[in-house]
């Protein structure tokens, strides 16, 4: 759910807390996370500069597009850029992520490449540094809001050019560190599943307090048969998907929500799901056994209950009760039915033994006796 | 005189005299297989065998109380006096009879009747001594709580932190029975985490949890069966002096009074920054090496807490095999100390073979697991899920002196917060089915889904 993303990066962190974290995954099969990173992007930007939002600024760590990109793509939806009060930094490291043009150019090489300098966004030269990368985003945050206690959002492009150059634990560490840094509100990162391990998607969504996942919406598998009467459809299909969101939430409980989405003209899209395939949890259902504990007012009631076998305590002879009519004075009888209805306890209770006898027509002994009736 | 006809036993073969048969059924055999005089020599035998086996579950006893030093002895007397008696009366009669008398049974078991001196420490059977968890419904499900020299492995669920819930208790409850603790965890600074451990709730108030519910004080029906009851009654309610329980409440929204953090016995460690282990088991030898293992009587046990061992942000958490023998080092350092460990860890976060040896290593294995929230399945098949936060698993529960394994009628409990301050296991109930739609849980008629089985079960 879209909106409940952008409603959790826009409210931020509490006190004391890590902040939010998303992680964006995507795969080759429906490969439309960056539409969802540029529409997150632009949904929290526009909540920044309305003031809605607890964060004031946003520090973008550009990896996979250059900055002016990320620019045009912000004035052509209509957010203010170069607005009086600076709000976005862009950290660059898509230009010159390795220091090599750099190099070129001390070396005498690289006469003819031209420098460019865009507007509002530094330049990173090692991104093999974790730590480097990490306090540069932290100055450029503290840049736009201040030193006070105001709060500024991250945003990453894409992950996985990072583990290019480092390792996932450094990552984890940058990423954690981003996490419990009291000046960052929330952190969103993109990342493709299937450019790395499996270990390297669990423990980005280890690190991630929210995962949302793009699937395509008929789960086909790998390489099978393409069906050329159904290719026209399959490529109908292709720019929709499903959009499915895990939340953890503070108390533990993980709420899952999907939607589907279709992409037009690089915007994206949400609607709420149709319900056809609904997909049923069942992952967890047990084998459980049935309640047999008793809630308190129902261990009250059947603590009232007199049994007639039990130990009556009043030193007379015990008398087994077998339904018949014919009690002793103990019991109180309610009105003589000739059907044989007894009830044991006449008080307010609910707890009450009926006995119905089958026919009070037999002779009193048939029960003990019953050769009696036969007739040999 | 009638020439007594005795076949050589060759030509009658071997008879194996039925020893453990019942005294009836020997005696008729004997009658119409022997001879008179045979039968007399057999039946001294028999009864030879049978009062050395009544007397065998005493020396068995004797051993018992030699291997856990002080205890009280077996009830020798009565034995004796049994057997003299069995054998002046005739041998008609059983050997085992309902006399009179209440008389212990030589075979019940000797649990400590001695309270154990420090607290929070419990004696149990096999000469094993527990710490508590600190959460009294584990205590019961485990048996009695953690052994001590046993690692405890809690399998984390990445999308749910209950893991911190069972720590925070462990925690807590060391603390509060001024046991030392070495905590070890991958944040940058693991004494805040101190401040959020919780404080024992008054013990008086919540008793309304009955501990014992079986513990009827008499029979209802069976009432004229009383007059055999023996006085075994009495363990149930040995420790529950107020100021020493061996297993506090804790309530989770009251941070732990200062005084028992302060001047208390607490090493702290963080496992973010070290390139390796080396540091972590120096830490963790030196430590233990305080508490060792020997037969003189224990002073205190020390507990260890580990928090999410493999961490990714840990600079060692790529090095998968020098932590699974840290792991294995870590276990064989408790095993010889007066020390448990409580180690958490998301398995999610190591490859197959690994995890699998991490839990092998694992004398007790628990697993904590997140549930969906505002499951409308879940909510029409189990009761109480409106409370519940989460769920445990016991895979293994740790057997170190003896080869009994235990096997619990459940391993699958909901974590739940009552109150939302005391933590409790409850096992999994199912909701009463829906009187109107008259179909078993499998076949649910609201969902169209394949009835998997469910990874959970019983």
């Amino acid at each position: 759910m879209a909106e409940s993303i952008c409603r959790a990066l826009r409210d931020g962190a509490l006190q004391g807390e890590h902040a939010p974290a998303l992680t964006i995954k995507d795969s080759i099969v429906s490969p439309f996370g960056f539409h969802v990173f540029t529409h997150l992007l632009t949904q929290l930007s526009s909540n920044i500069l309305a003031a809605k939002s607890q964060s004031r600024g946003l520090v973008l760590v550009a990896f996979s597009r250059s900055p002016s990109f990320y620019l045009d793509l912000l004035n052509r939806k209509g957010i203010h850029v170069a607005s009086s009060q600076k709000w976005i930094e862009i950290l660059d490291c898509y230009t010159d992520p390795l220091g090599w043009k750099d190099a070129l150019l001390a070396s005498g090489y690289g006469g003819s490449l031209s420098n460019e300098a865009s507007t509002g966004a530094s330049l990173c030269r090692n991104v093999k540094d974790m730590d480097k990368l990490y306090s540069s985003i932290i100055e450029l945050g503290k840049g736009i809001v201040g030193q006070g206690k105001v709060r500024f959002c991250v945003a990453i492009d894409s992950v996985n050019e990072i583990l290019r150059h480092a390792s996932i634990s450094s990552v984890a560490g940058l990423l954690s560190n981003l996490r419990s840094n009291d000046r960052v509100s929330s952190i969103f990162w993109l990342s493709h599943s299937d450019l790395h391990e499996d270990r390297v998607t669990a423990v980005l969504e280890y690190m991630s307090s929210m995962v949302a996942s793009i699937e395509p919406l008929n789960q086909s598998a790998y390489g099978h048969r393409c069906n050329w009467e159904r290719l026209p459809l399959l490529k109908h299909n292709f720019w929709k998907g499903k959009f499915h969101v895990r939340f953890k939430r503070r108390n533990g409980r993980v709420r899952v929500m999907s939607e589907e989405f279709y992409v037009e003209q690089l915007a994206i899209n949400f609607r709420s799901i149709s319900s056809e395939d609904e997909i049923v949890n069942r992952s967890l259902l047990p084998k459980v056994q049935f309640n047999l504990q008793l809630s308190e007012k129902e261990q009250f009631d059947r603590a009232k209950v007199v049994l007639p076998f039990e130990h009556q305590g009043t030193g007379k002879p015990i008398q087994i009760y077998d339904g018949r009519r014919s009690l002793t004075d103990g019991k109180s009888e309610a009105e003589p039915v000739s059907t044989g209805i007894l009830q044991t306890n006449e008080n307010s209770s609910k707890g009450e033994i009926i006995y119905l006898r089958d026919s009070d027509d037999e002779r009193p002994d048939s029960d003990e006796d019953p050769d009696d009736d036969l007739d040999i | 005189m009638k020439p007594t006809t005795s076949k050589s036993t060759a030509e009658r073969g071997l008879y194996p005299l039925p020893i453990m048969a019942s005294p009836e059924g020997a005696l008729v055999v004997l009658f119409h297989m022997l001879t008179f005089r045979e039968v007399a020599l057999s039946l001294l035998l028999l009864l030879g065998s049978l009062s050395f086996l009544s007397y065998w579950p005493d020396v068995h006893n004797l051993w018992l109380a030699g291997v856990a030093g002080s205890r009280e002895p077996p009830p020798k007397s009565e034995s004796p006096a049994s057997t003299r008696s069995t054998k002046a009366k005739p041998v008609n009669n059983n050997i085992v009879m309902a006399t009179s008398k209440p008389r212990t049974s030589s075979f019940s078991r000797n649990l400590a009747t001695v309270p154990s001196s420090t607290p929070g420490l419990k004696y149990g059977p096999n000469g094993t001594i527990f710490i508590s968890s600190g959460i009294p419904d584990l205590d019961k499900i485990l048996g009695g709580g953690f052994p001590l020299g046993s690692l405890v492995m809690v399998m984390e669920d990445a999308e749910a932190p209950h893991h911190m819930l069972l720590l925070r208790n462990f925690m807590s409850q060391g603390l509060v029975h001024k046991q030392p603790l070495l905590y070890a965890s991958p944040s940058k600074d693991p004494k805040g985490f101190l401040g959020t451990l919780p404080t024992p709730g008054s013990s008086k108030d919540d008793k309304s949890r009955d501990r014992d519910p079986e513990n009827e004080n008499g029979l209802r029906i069976a009432w004229q069966y009383k007059k055999y009851f023996g006085d075994n009654q009495y363990h149930f309610d040995s420790n529950r002096d107020v100021k020493h329980e061996y297993c506090h409440d804790f309530d989770l929204r009251k941070p732990l009074e200062k005084h028992f953090i302060s001047g208390q016995h607490i090493d702290c460690v963080s496992i973010l920054d070290s390139p390796n282990l080396a540091a972590l088991r120096d830490r963790c030898a030196t430590f233990l090496a305080q508490f060792p293992r020997n037969d003189s009587s224990i002073s205190s046990a020390s507990r260890i807490a580990i928090q999410s061992f493999c961490a990714p942000q840990c600079k060692y958490s790529n090095k998968e095999w020098d932590m699974v023998s840290f792991i294995r080092s870590l276990r064989s350092m408790v095993r010889s100390s007066n020390a448990v460990a409580v180690v958490t860890f998301p398995p999610s976060l190591l490859s197959p073979s690994f995890s699998r040896r991490w839990q092998h290593m694992a004398d007790t294995l628990l697993s904590v697991r997140a549930i969906p929230d505002e499951d409308k399945e879940m909510a029409k098949l189990l009761t109480g899920y409106q409370d519940m936060v989460g769920l445990l698993n016991v895979h293994k529960v740790a057997r170190i002196n003896t080869q009994v394994p235990v096997i619990l009628d459940a391993t699958t409990f909901s974590i739940k917060l009552q109150k939302r301050r005391f933590l409790v296991l409850e096992s999994l109930n199912q909701a009463p089915i829906d009187s109107s739609s008259g179909t078993s849980y499998g076949t649910s008629a609201s969902c169209s889904g394949s009835s998997k089985t469910g990874t959970l079960d019983f």
